[in-house]
């Protein structure tokens, strides 16, 4: 199914229009903190007030969460609590000092400039500390590579192990111009971090096709794409894996994807910010993790031009070597230089190769 | 203190004041460094020297030798036309005046020779072209002999500026002069000219082209520091000799003219003064600011903590752009260590003043016992070179870049915003850290640039440039090396162990307001230093 989201039609000034397609349950994408209009007014003592409620709060988690579930500890907390305030306040820069300086003798009658109400600041914060929410969904933002992508609930955060597959990618670009100038797709695109990363390498030699099956995820795909310009590069499209890339065929120089791979038996054991609140339909693989990645490996071979790169992403060695295994032994005449590569903590986690 | 310089230009060249020269012109000895660098004649950057020959009177002072071309045709209406006509009938008045070196070394000499013919008002323009690291240690002198120090030693009254006295004002300026020579440690600079020209003459220089960049532009940067003051001081010497004249010719418009001049030098002076504490190679970059706890557990820490903010304050109050680039936090209070980065016109140099051991005395707030504490807390500043210097070049084999893992199997499994980057530059052992970018990848990029800011230290200090002494790294900051004590306990007091400087008021310093600290350093540990006569 093309909905022809990209290109020419995908937004008419700032706002997202999804109504196109009937067919389509529409989803209007979150704006995240630090791009709403600073609207709401607070007295500067207020605010210290609830930074110092949050702080106490804080620091009251110690390493709870770090003994529970692998979650943050205390000092990382604070320092996604300067963040919150960073993206909340209309000027950051000049008010983070006096809050953190309690020497200070400052006008505490000030006004600051807010992007939302005081009261919402307290509850996000209850929401971060009590309910676990992630940080991400709470700013409506993740920071990944040189990007700032807005995120929501529904859609996967984008992981830091994951910025890798834009450094193989530009290294393959670089040494291969032909591969640059074509077609390249994202399968599952989510937040559309990867299409965004691949879109700003190949520029407007290349083109990107971002699909995603969830609604959510196209949506705020679509946004993302959109605030960085990215319109005449990126289309995104909605449907499952190969499904609304049929018109490609056998033409892209590039698949990438990071589909979801966690075995069905770990999603009731992740940590709390991953398992309550990003959405399964991101994470859970089937049984062995591996539904997605086997079915993108058995069409890659049809979907590829010769000489097509690809890259998927893992849940680790096991995932690595068997998707290698797999290739070899049936489709071994498809695909060279079949590999698998480390992530930044020195795990294995993607397996690339080329088409024949 | 509330303001110290805020800006600066660069490099100032000997600018001519046409309302006291108007007629005769001077002849700066600071000619040109080759003919390719001739933009315009009159251009007040270019380092030619326009002279302007009215009736015969010419003041020439010294200058090695150079090539004199006559120019038809001048188009500078405000240098034509003689006002003293009294000395275009008389030919015993056309004289030469000639500054010349007193101190006379290589082939630089004394040396005049202008024969426009009578009634001329051509214009004659000077190139020439000689050795800087000379020129530098060549003493200038008025006519009769007179020297800035000549001067200072005379020991002229001082008086107010408003009471018309040339020597009053020529000693004020005499007495700058030296100043500036103090605290641009000229000692040092002529030697490291020399050392530099010697480099420069190396038939091989350019085998190793960075290198070669490198020397030729601290040359050149120095030179025209040298250049800027070497004109100073003989616009003094000129008004001088001027003066002089003036007075034997019973010329009271010139005489009055020349005055002017030298008042309006002395104003000049004081600004000039200022600037040259901020006249180090690397003095107008950003820096960063390192500050470490000293032994002594949480208080010190806490300690470390407020220094750092103490920084933050500050560098906010200058309009620098600050950011806070790596932390470690203490188990119960305070930071380990923290790096801070300030953005803008000279942060570095004023910075600089604050390297050292900072000591506080209090009643620690940790201590049950009530009990009173010294703790310390290390201070180091690293320039952040800017694109017109040369950079050490890394290689990328030669960095181990470590990434916080969340543990555990990573990808989609954990969601984290820890994504601190450590960067270990092999060769050497040093490392930067940075956890305060939101992106792993924001995080790399910050810490790579601190650690390009180490090794440009390291090499700097290698080369035993100058702020050498300023660069140290946290490392070789001894703890004996105590800078400033903060009393808060039994009295209050912040002192500044260099300068004796000290405030009654350690929460206003603690505040940020530590300019006071910054400009006595400058001024008083400078000053004191033995580099200059
Ligand atoms: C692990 S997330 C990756 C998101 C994004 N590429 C990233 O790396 O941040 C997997 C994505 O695949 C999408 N997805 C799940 N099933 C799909 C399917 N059958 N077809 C296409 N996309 C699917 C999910 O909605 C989710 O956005």
């Amino acid at each position: 199914m093309n909905l022809g989201l990209g290109r020419a039609c995908l937004f008419s000034s700032c706002r997202p229009i999804f109504s196109a397609s009937a067919s389509l349950r529409t989803v209007k994408p979150q704006i995240p903190l630090f791009l709403r209009p600073p609207t709401h007014s607070a007295s500067l003592l207020d605010v210290k007030k609830w930074h110092e409620w949050a702080k106490n709060l804080t620091s009251s988690v110690g390493s709870s969460f770090v003994e529970f579930d692998n979650g943050p500890d205390s000092s990382l907390l604070c320092r996604e609590l300067n963040w919150l305030l960073e993206d909340a306040l209309e000027n950051h820069s000049s008010f983070h000092f006096p809050l953190s300086c309690e020497r200070d003798g400052s006008d505490h009658d000030e006004n600051v400039l807010l992007r939302t109400s005081l009261d919402d600041l307290y509850s996000l914060w209850k929401q971060r500390i009590e309910e676990r929410r992630p940080f991400q969904y709470i700013v409506g933002c993740e920071h990944w590579r040189d990007l700032v992508l807005s995120v929501q609930e529904g859609v996967l955060i984008p992981r830091p192990e994951t910025e890798k597959i834009i450094d193989l990618v530009g290294d393959i670009v670089s040494n291969n111009e032909e591969l640059g100038q074509g077609i390249w797709a994202d399968v599952g695109t989510g937040s559309g971090a990867i299409a965004i990363g691949i879109g700003r390498i190949l520029g407007s030699h290349g083109r990107v096709l971002a699909t995603d099956l969830s609604p959510v995820a196209v949506s705020v795909a679509s946004f993302n794409v959109q605030r960085y310009g990215l319109q005449s590069v990126i289309e995104v499209r909605q449907g499952s894996l190969f499904e609304p890339l049929k018109d490609v065929e056998g033409e892209l120089s590039g698949i990438v994807s990071n589909p979801p791979y966690i075995p069905s038996a770990h999603i009731s054991g992740l940590q709390a910010e991953v398992g309550r609140h990003e959405p399964r339909i991101a994470l859970d693989g089937g049984a062995g993790g591996m539904d997605f990645l086997l079915q993108l490996c058995n069409g890659a071979a049809a979907m590829l031009k010769p000489g097509g790169f690809f890259a998927l992403e893992t849940n680790g060695e096991e995932h690595c070597k068997f998707l290698i295994d797999h290739m070899q032994n049936n489709a071994a005449r498809s695909f060279h230089n079949l590999n698998i590569v480390n992530d930044f903590a020195g795990m294995q986690r993607f397996v690339i190769g080329f088409r024949q | 203190m509330s303001s110290l310089i805020l800006k600066r230009p660069r490099y100032r060249s000997l600018r001519f004041c046409q309302t006291t020269c108007s007629n005769t012109h001077l002849l700066s000895p600071l000619a040109s460094i080759s003919e390719t660098q001739i933009k315009s004649p009159y251009s007040s950057n270019s380092y030619n020297s326009l002279l302007f020959i009215p009736n015969q009177k010419i003041l020439v002072s010294g200058f090695s030798s150079g090539l004199l071309e006559s120019i038809k045709d001048p188009t500078w209406s405000h240098f034509s036309g003689p006002k003293h006509g009294q000395f275009s009938d008389a030919d015993e008045k056309d004289k030469v005046l000639a500054s010349g070196f007193v101190v006379l070394k290589r082939n630089v000499s004394g040396f005049a020779s202008v024969l426009p013919p009578r009634g001329d008002k051509g214009l004659v323009y000077l190139r020439c072209s000689c050795s800087y690291s000379t020129q530098a240690a060549a003493e200038l002198s008025t006519s009769d002999g007179l020297t800035v120090d000549g001067i200072v030693a005379s020991n002229w009254t001082i008086f107010d500026e408003s009471e018309g006295d040339w020597k009053s004002h020529a000693a004020a300026i005499a007495q700058s002069i030296q100043v500036i020579k103090r605290r641009m440690q000229w000692k040092k600079l002529t030697v490291r000219l020399e050392l530099l020209a010697v480099q420069l003459d190396k038939p091989d220089l350019w085998d190793d082209p960075v290198n070669a960049g490198r020397i030729s532009r601290e040359h050149g940067s120095l030179v025209s520091k040298i250049k800027e003051v070497k004109a100073f001081e003989q616009q003094l010497l000129e008004h001088i000799d001027m003066i002089k004249l003036a007075r034997e010719e019973g010329d009271a418009e010139m005489e009055s003219e020349s005055l002017k001049a030298l008042l309006e030098m002395r104003r000049n002076s004081k600004e000039k003064e200022l600037e040259a504490l901020l006249s180090g190679e690397q003095d107008s970059c950003s820096c960063y600011i390192e500050v470490q706890a000293g032994a002594g557990g949480t208080e010190s820490m806490d300690w470390a903590k407020m220094v750092i903010e103490m920084y933050k304050s500050w560098a906010q109050r200058r309009g620098y752009k600050v950011s806070l680039v790596d932390e470690m936090p203490g188990d119960i209070a305070g930071i380990k260590r923290a790096t801070i980065k300030l953005e803008g016109e000279y942060a570095f140099g004023y910075a600089k003043a604050e390297v050292g051991v900072h000591r506080l005395v209090r009643i620690s707030p940790f201590d049950s016992g009530k009990r009173r504490h010294t703790s310390f807390a290390a201070v180091a500043v690293i320039p952040i070179l800017g694109d017109g210097s040369t950079r050490v070049q890394i290689n990328e084999s030669d960095l181990r870049i470590e990434r916080f893992r969340s543990g555990g199997p990573g990808g989609q499994h954990a969601n984290t915003t820890e994504s601190a980057v450590r960067i270990v530059h092999i060769p050497t052992g040093i490392t930067a850290t940075s956890q305060n970018e939101r992106s792993q990848h924001m995080n790399k990029a910050s810490a790579l640039e601190v650690l390009q800011s180490r090794l440009d230290q390291l090499e700097m200090t290698r080369q035993a440039q100058m702020n050498a002494q300023h660069t140290q790294s946290l490392t070789e900051i001894s703890w004996g090396n105590q800078i400033r004590t903060y009393v808060l306990h039994p009295y209050r007091m912040v002192k500044d162990l260099r300068t004796n400087y000290e405030v009654s008021d350690p929460d206003s310093v603690l505040d940020g307001e530590i300019d006071g600290f910054i400009l006595n350093y400058f001024s008083a540990c400078l000053d004191k230093e033995d580099d200059y006569p």
